[in-house]
């Protein structure tokens, strides 16, 4: 049973818009999450959901609109906006000669982590994903997924009250997949607000309490997924197909697809 | 596959080496932009990002192969200068000494990214022969020395043509400066290779850590011999030749390289039937044999390298997930230790203080009595050498950084975290002094307090230094070099400021209790000045 909180939002984002050079990349985006909600932000590649999440980390400047972590702008207070926050980024880039335990002690101490907590979290987390073959190696030896993890144990070992997660599940084992979702439904049932940004429409479709689709910039359309299949009108469709609809992508993808046939079976098709 | 086809097609695994080069020490500081961002430059992406690390590569070969040639030549300059020219002999073997390091040390920094053979993943899924997919690798290993390799050959040979005009001569200068870069190259990736293994190791073992150690001396002693070759050439020289002119009672020279190149390859201009150049030549045979059997290591290394079995990676399962969690400073302190000490190519920082301590003890060392303008300028020589450091320190952050900055941490904290390091490499020089200081007279005892109070103004010439880089965004290479120039320019300024309030005040005076108090005042208020500045941060 999911508990009800507060009706502050703990991510805010209002009429942000993000011009790099002539490309366009937030053209207005506005989205709330509330406290124990996941909110999944789907969209194509390139509608804005990496930029709108660097703008919440404070790694981006809006050209115009604010963002508020935790009620913290994170440009105008980055140290406390960030310490709230734990973001995992789609592709993580982190000090590739540092071993796991080194880079979770920096992290740890930037974070002023209690020394037995600290120990505590690790160890959970690292037992969890199983990493004692990787936690003294360097990073750049690690494979994308544990480097995935090593990023994601960054991430939560603070216990942040915001989860920015940009396809976090990018590389992990159906092992690791599950745990990490375990723990995104758990951080939300403890009052946690996840923005989650992924390409895994079932992903989206299980664990996100509410879906965001984001295209060209801006929110079109937001909801749980019963609420998004209700606005296309198809009873029983998937949120692949609903996503495809509401991004009126539908008909170009069938088209494509259409043209890559006859491209490749010209023969089987005749 | 032909060879030109090869060659054309090892510019992919070539780029992927220089790329990961450019970007794991230097964008730190060239995308760095950690106080504040600039929409432009976030607009450039990564694919921008790539191609202007592959333009910066470009340039830096054109310079390192115009230097090549420079450092090549140079020790051929007392030929036209010095009257009486010095026999060939000094001035080939110098030549090929300071080639030699030149190479080594250059090719250490890009090879370590190519012995990772990660460079050559995108053609392994193409569909080629093993042979060409070997041809292709070797060659973009060829591609990644060319030019100093090409540079130094062409200019020895060149001018033992033109200062001999025998063809011997000439033919064993091509022996001798081909087998020179060979050695180069081998050593160069042979420490690569130790190097990335004992980083793959990883680790915390005492037996792992005492390695890392050793390395980093070893490396330490490397960079430190290969700066006094470079530097005090000159010096070498005259020393060089009265030893080089007794051979024949000092076979040592004879057999031991590059001199036994020099003496060999001079022995058709000065024919000399002695003991010396017999040995040379004998020892040259030796070194030929030598040279082979390090090109075909080279080449099996290269080999493996593109067959992907370069390195077994033996991983050691942790028994505990324990970690330490120091204060916010003390950890980025200690991770910036780590990462330099990881990166070959920044780890030489940490021979610093030792190279600091010989200049200190070399300039000293000839002096009977220790005078005030003497450790004055030993002091400068050593807090000049540490005023390199921050920006060493900035660029061993690499793409890390682009993580720091989701963190909750002060720019204020990472200047400190570097000005504490910088600081503490400078500490071996007023040690030195004190070292001295105990050995010999001073004009008079507080002039010893120089070197200490000098520390404030390193601390604070070095907090700025840090401070104005993290500041700037830089939107062409052209515009961070002036930009990496002015910045260094000021922090020499700020830590002589006290030096030359000092003299000044000793000159007004002719008191030394006066000229340090006022030294001690400056340096003092400096700091002051700059911890306000990091506050503001």
């Amino acid at each position: 049973m999911r508990r009800t909180y507060t009706t502050t939002p703990l991510i805010e984002v209002s009429g942000l818009v993000k011009q790099y050079g002539s490309v366009q990349a937030l053209a207005g985006l506005d989205l709330q999450v509330m406290p124990g909600e996941i909110y999944g932000l789907l969209g194509p590649n390139g509608a804005g959901k990496t930029t709108a999440i660097k703008i919440l980390t404070g790694l981006v400047e809006p050209t115009s609109g604010w963002a508020k972590v935790a009620g913290f702008d994170p440009g105008e207070d980055p140290i406390k906006a960030k310490s709230k926050i734990g973001y995992v980024a789609e592709n993580p880039i982190l000090y590739e000669s540092l071993s796991p335990r080194d880079f979770f002690e920096f992290v740890a101490s930037i974070r002023k982590i209690d020394q037995s907590a600290a120990n505590q979290m690790v160890t959970h987390l690292a037992e969890a994903f199983d990493m004692s073959q990787f936690f003294d190696s360097p990073i750049a030896t690690l494979s994308m997924g544990m480097k995935q993890k090593v990023a994601l144990i960054a991430s939560l070992f603070h216990q942040p009250s915001v989860l920015l997660l940009d396809e976090p599940l990018n590389g992990l084992d159906a092992r690791s997949s599950h745990i990490v979702k375990d723990l995104i439904s758990l951080h939300a049932q403890r009052g946690g607000a996840v923005l989650f940004s992924t390409h895994i429409m079932e992903v989206a479709e299980h664990i996100c309490t509410r879906i965001g689709i984001i295209y060209r910039g801006r929110v079109i359309t937001e909801g749980t997924f019963d609420q998004l299949r209700s606005r296309t009108g198809g009873k029983g469709e998937t949120l692949e197909e609903v996503f495809l609809k509401l991004t009126n992508e539908e008909a170009e993808v069938a088209d494509t697809i259409k043209t890559l046939r006859e491209a490749f079976y010209k023969d089987e098709i005749k | 596959m032909k060879l030109s086809e090869a060659w054309h097609l090892s510019r992919i695994p070539y780029g992927e080496v220089a790329y990961k080069s450019i970007i794991q020490t230097r964008s730190g500081m060239w995308w760095g932009s950690f106080g504040r961002s600039d929409p432009d430059k976030e607009s450039r992406g990564d694919v921008e990002m790539a191609e202007r690390a592959l333009k910066i590569a470009k340039i830096d070969k054109l310079v390192v192969g115009v230097v090549s040639i420079i450092t090549s030549i140079i020790p051929f300059a007392s030929v036209f200068t010095q009257p009486p020219p010095p026999k060939l002999i000094i001035p080939i073997s110098l030549s090929l000494a300071i080639a030699f390091s030149f190479i080594m040390l250059y090719a250490v920094q890009t090879l370590s990214s190519f012995v990772s053979a990660e460079s050559s993943a995108l053609l392994s899924t193409l569909p080629l022969t093993k042979d060409d997919f070997a041809l292709i690798t070797l060659l973009s290993f060829v591609r990644s020395v060319d030019y100093m390799v090409v540079g130094s050959i062409v200019s020895q040979v060149t001018l033992v043509a033109y200062l001999t005009t025998s063809p011997l001569a000439t033919l064993l200068m091509l022996v001798a400066s081909s087998m020179n870069v060979v050695f180069a190259v081998s050593i160069a990736l042979l420490f690569s290779r130790l190097f990335y293994r004992n980083l793959l190791g990883g680790g915390r073992s005492k037996v792992s850590t005492a390695l890392r150690l050793v390395f980093l001396l070893a490396w330490g002693l490397l960079v430190m011999g290969a700066g006094i070759l470079f530097s005090i050439a000159w010096y070498v020289m005259p020393n060089l030749e009265k030893a080089l002119l007794s051979l024949d009672s000092n076979p040592f020279f004879s057999i031991l390289f590059p001199f036994s190149a020099g003496m060999t390859v001079a022995s058709p201009v000065y024919p000399q039937a002695t003991l010396s150049v017999t040995l040379a030549f004998a020892a040259m045979v030796g070194y030929i044999a030598l040279a082979v059997v390090a090109g075909r290591w080279s080449l099996g290394v290269t080999m493996r390298i593109s067959q992907g079995t370069g390195f077994r990676i033996a991983r050691k399962r942790a028994e505990e997930f324990l970690v330490k969690v120091r204060s916010p400073l003390f950890g980025y302190v200690m991770k910036d230790l780590r990462i330099s000490s990881g990166n070959p190519a920044t780890a030489f920082f940490f021979a610093l203080p030792a190279f600091e301590a010989v200049i200190v003890s070399l300039l000293m060392m000839g002096r009977a009595m220790l005078r005030a303008s003497t450790i004055l300028v030993a002091t400068t020589m050593g807090g000049v050498v540490c005023l390199f450091m921050p920006l060493g320190l900035l660029n061993a952050e690499g793409m890390g950084l682009e993580y720091t900055k989701t963190l909750p941490v002060k720019i204020g904290r990472i200047v400190k975290s570097k000005a504490l390091i910088s600081t503490a490499t400078y500490v071996p020089v007023p040690l030195a002094l004190l070292g001295m200081a105990f050995m010999k007279s001073l004009t008079s005892p507080l002039a010893i307090l120089i070197p200490f109070v000098t520390v404030l103004s390193i601390a604070s010439a070095s907090i700025i230094e840090i401070r104005l880089f993290l500041g700037f965004v830089a939107k062409r290479k052209i515009d961070t070099l002036i930009h990496d120039l002015g910045r260094l320019i000021v922090g020499v300024i700020i830590a002589l400021i006290p030096e030359v309030a000092y003299v000044t005040t000793y000159l007004m005076s002719t008191d030394h209790l006066s000229a340090i108090l006022i030294m001690g005042g400056v340096a003092t208020a400096e700091l002051a000045m700059a911890s306000y500045l990091l506050r503001r941060s």
